[in-house]
């Protein structure tokens, strides 16, 4: 569903994205992992079409996204780490200036949107205008305009960034739905508990350059530490493994009272 | 120096001198500003000079023009600092940061007051200079003069920054509006007052007239007195006059200068410390927050959605349709002005006077046009902000993009260029082929500008400006207008010869003869071509430097 080929992408000197390729196939969720500013949110930005790649290929649904970018931008659903919005429309109109870019049917508009604005509690605020929502329903509300398209692709950076408990069970909840239904995810987190529970495959990058990418038993086969959790095999392989220690201390040893306050 | 002057300074730095060297860039902004400065120069000396020449007359005429360049100076800055004031003490991102810090209500305003001053004011004070500076030139007032001048510029521009934010202040505490940004329609009706009284106060038709006073000696008291001698423009410029005339120099007046701004700051300061954080508060809440707008149904139509976003987004936002007030007054205005033209006191042929002043009134049409373009359709791309994003994921091209964008502002840019030109035709009682010139290269004129305008704006699209009316005073906006002027002039200066023919012709009763109709034919076609190509590139050059600008 998702192919990516030797794909690079440099900001004057700094090489951001380093040959990156990987596959990701129909119906799986793959998690991007890696430290901040390692590349994944340029690699994500690169597969949603905003950002042109400097080498490499992005194929989606066997389409390239170079040559024929509307009909792969047509079949990709895209939520940012950070909702962008039209603070003067009300819910509502932003869903149906969405719905019609992308042409989505009178029909299938109504019962999507109904359905997804009951399961966000955002009903009773769909003629609202987005001003008023709080960063949570501002999330919710862009995810809704992206799930109620149906799209085979979903690439998503960051999802429960301002969710609150009960939404964020909900979207991973969706999210394994749809992944049964047939639908591709590739989504960037900092959570790895999300990472673990919701991902098929795991990919790390680090400094731009994909470190390993594989499944649980891959990443701990690879790290050496064939019982750990995601947490252990992630600072193992990004070679932060000390902080652990650092954290270890810290625990053993708290900071005083006396020494908190200057 | 309190720290919160160092993310203003570092930001001047980095976009000035990136990497501790002055970029290609700044050297392009110093060149053209350089540039702009010696033509202020000299077509000041030049209209100074002609009135200078007259007679006695000319030389209080000039100096009334003086006093009121200083007036307007003065009222513009009040204005355009009450507009950035709401934006900066009010709206500013980084107020959640600063005023969550300890650092105190006297160091914010302090901040405030400097950035918005430099803000608002560096270019009125670096492009006045010249102008009242050709004024030392021609009364031979010697370098002194322009060691007052500098000054007496720089307490000006201070005075009408600290009443601008000091009014903003009370303003916002005054207004218990939920919207604040809706107090930007007071500021905007608040100025067209001012404004009005300040003209009427200068009465400035009846000094081209002098016939309308008793006798000639009352006129020339009319002159010669200060119009508003209780405002600081008028200190500043009875300053400069008495140094212009006769190298004396007024200490009181100097004294007002030098304190009024002061003043002026600490009473801001004291506003500040009283009103800033119920102000504050009220401008964190929403407007939508307990409204609740009707519903309409869907009906899959990007161009019909697109449309109805762009009208939303205007219409509720109030720093957007409360400027419609002044565009109004404008047009309003302009339309009186044909209305009590005297033509029937000119020497030569009414109709002939007529059907210039109706020539000319393209490029005037055209330069409001261009004006409007500035401020609503320039930075209608930057104006989407990080939303701009959506778009570019959707599967809509940026070409159809740019598209939709100028079919939504070309039926309004076309009723009111046609309106205006129309209605002054009417006015002017012209008849004849002048009527069809007018309109068709003024409606020529209004599209290609409106293109220009919406490719340099994605060109320099500034999709992170807090207020995308700080963006008018961009390179990229500056760089739009020069050049929709440019093509207006060259416009009007092409078609000038054909126009000139048909309309002597129609007025000598004669036949259109063929070499006529060939020029004017080919002048026409050449004139829809320019536009057309200008219009193509300009709109293609934005869509393909658009997307960069995003990231």
């Amino acid at each position: 569903m998702l192919k990516i080929e030797n794909l690079s992408k440099r900001f004057g000197h700094h090489l951001a994205v380093d040959n990156i390729s990987l596959t990701v196939q129909q119906g799986e969720i793959y998690g991007f992992l890696g430290p901040n500013g390692a590349g994944k949110t340029t690699t994500i930005k690169m597969i949603a079409g905003l950002l042109q790649p400097d080498q490499g290929a992005i194929f989606i649904n066997g389409a390239s996204l170079a040559e024929q970018p509307l009909l792969c931008k047509q079949q990709t659903g895209y939520v940012p780490d950070r909702p962008w919005l039209y603070e003067k429309l009300t819910g509502m109109e932003f869903l149906q200036f969405i719905a019609s870019l992308y042409g989505v049917a009178q029909e299938r508009f109504r019962t999507a949107v109904t359905h997804y604005l009951t399961l966000f509690d955002l009903l009773d605020w769909q003629d609202h205008l987005i001003e008023s929502y709080s960063h949570g329903m501002r999330q919710k509300l862009i995810m809704a305009s992206v799930l109620m398209q149906d799209q085979p692709l979903l690439v998503i950076d960051e999802p429960m960034v301002g969710l609150d408990p009960k939404s964020a069970r909900l979207v991973k909840e969706i999210f394994k739905q749809k992944a049964r239904a047939g639908t591709t995810i590739f989504l960037s987190t900092h959570s790895l508990e999300i990472a673990e529970e919701l991902c098929h495959r795991i990919g790390i990058i680090i400094e731009g350059r994909l470190r390993i990418s594989g499944s649980m038993e891959t990443l701990r086969a690879e790290a050496g530490r064939h019982d750990s959790g995601l947490e252990d095999i992630f600072l193992e392989l990004t070679g932060a493994w000390e902080l652990k220690e650092v954290i270890a201390a810290l625990k053993a040893n708290p900071a005083k009272p006396s020494e908190k306050q200057p | 120096m309190t720290p919160l002057f160092q993310p203003f300074l570092c930001g001047l730095r980095n976009r000035f001198f990136p990497g501790g060297r002055i970029s290609s860039r700044t050297l392009l902004i110093l060149a053209f500003g350089a540039l702009l400065f010696a033509a202020l120069y000299l077509v000041s000396l030049k209209t100074i000079f002609y009135f200078h020449s007259q007679n006695e007359l000319g030389v209080i005429l000039s100096l009334k023009i003086f006093e009121m360049a200083w007036m307007i100076v003065f009222t513009m800055l009040i204005f355009s600092s009450m507009v950035s004031g709401v934006s900066a003490v009010f709206l500013s991102h980084d107020n959640e940061i600063i005023f969550a810090s300890p650092a105190s209500l006297s160091e914010l305003y302090l901040m405030r007051y400097l950035t918005t001053t430099f803000y608002t004011s560096w270019m009125m004070v670096i492009f006045s200079l010249p102008v009242f500076g050709a004024y030392g030139k021609i009364f031979e007032a010697g370098p002194i003069y322009l060691l007052i001048l500098l000054p007496a510029v720089i307490a000006i521009a201070a005075i009408a920054s600290g009443v601008g934010l000091a009014v903003t202040i009370i303003l916002v505490r005054l207004f218990p509006a939920r919207r604040t940004k809706d107090i930007v329609v007071y500021l905007s009706l608040l100025f067209g007052i001012l404004l009005y009284f300040v003209i009427r106060l200068l009465r400035p038709e009846e000094l081209a007239d002098p016939e309308r006073f008793p006798d000639f000696i009352e006129y020339l008291s009319r002159m010669s007195t200060p119009a508003t001698p209780l405002l600081p423009p008028s200190w500043a410029a009875d300053l400069l006059t008495g140094f212009l005339q006769d190298h004396s120099f007024d200490w009181l007046l100097a004294a007002l200068l030098l304190l009024t701004p002061m003043v002026v700051y600490f009473a801001g300061e004291w506003a500040m410390s009283r009103m800033f954080f119920s102000g504050f508060s009220k401008a964190q809440e929403s407007f939508g927050g307990s409204r609740r707008f009707q519903p309409r149904s869907y009906r899959p139509s990007p161009m019909l959605w697109f449309f109805r976003k762009e009208l939303k987004m205007f219409i509720r936002d109030s720093s957007q349709w409360s400027q419609l007030f002044l565009i109004g007054a404008l047009v309003v205005v302009y339309l009186y002005n044909f209305k009590v033209l005297p033509l029937e006191r000119s020497p030569i042929p009414a109709d002939a006077v007529a059907n210039i002043i109706a020539y000319a009134n393209i490029g005037l049409t055209g330069f409001i046009v261009a004006s409007l373009c500035a401020r609503f359709v320039y930075p209608a791309i930057g104006a989407e902000g990080s939303a701009f994003g959506l778009i570019l994921t959707a599967p809509l091209s940026l070409r159809r993009y740019m598209l939709y964008k100028y079919l939504f502002y070309l039926i309004p840019f076309t009723v009111l260029a046609a309106t205006l030109l129309a209605a002054s035709n009417h006015l002017l009682r012209i008849t004849g082929p002048m009527w069809w010139i007018s309109l068709v290269t003024g409606l020529i004129i209004t599209w290609t500008v409106l293109a220009m305008a919406l490719g340099f704006g994605s060109m320099y699209a500034n999709f992170k400006a807090e207020n995308q009316a700080a963006v008018l005073g961009g390179f990229g906006a500056i760089l739009f207008l020069f050049t929709a002027i440019s093509f207006e002039l060259l416009t009007i200066l092409a078609a000038g010869i054909p126009a000139y023919r048909l309309v002597r012709s129609w007025r000598w009763g004669l036949h259109f003869s063929n070499p006529i109709m060939v020029q004017t034919v080919g002048t026409l076609l050449l004139i829809v071509l320019a536009g057309g190509l200008i219009s193509l590139i300009s709109l293609r050059k934005g869509v393909e430097k658009m997307a960069d600008n995003f990231h």
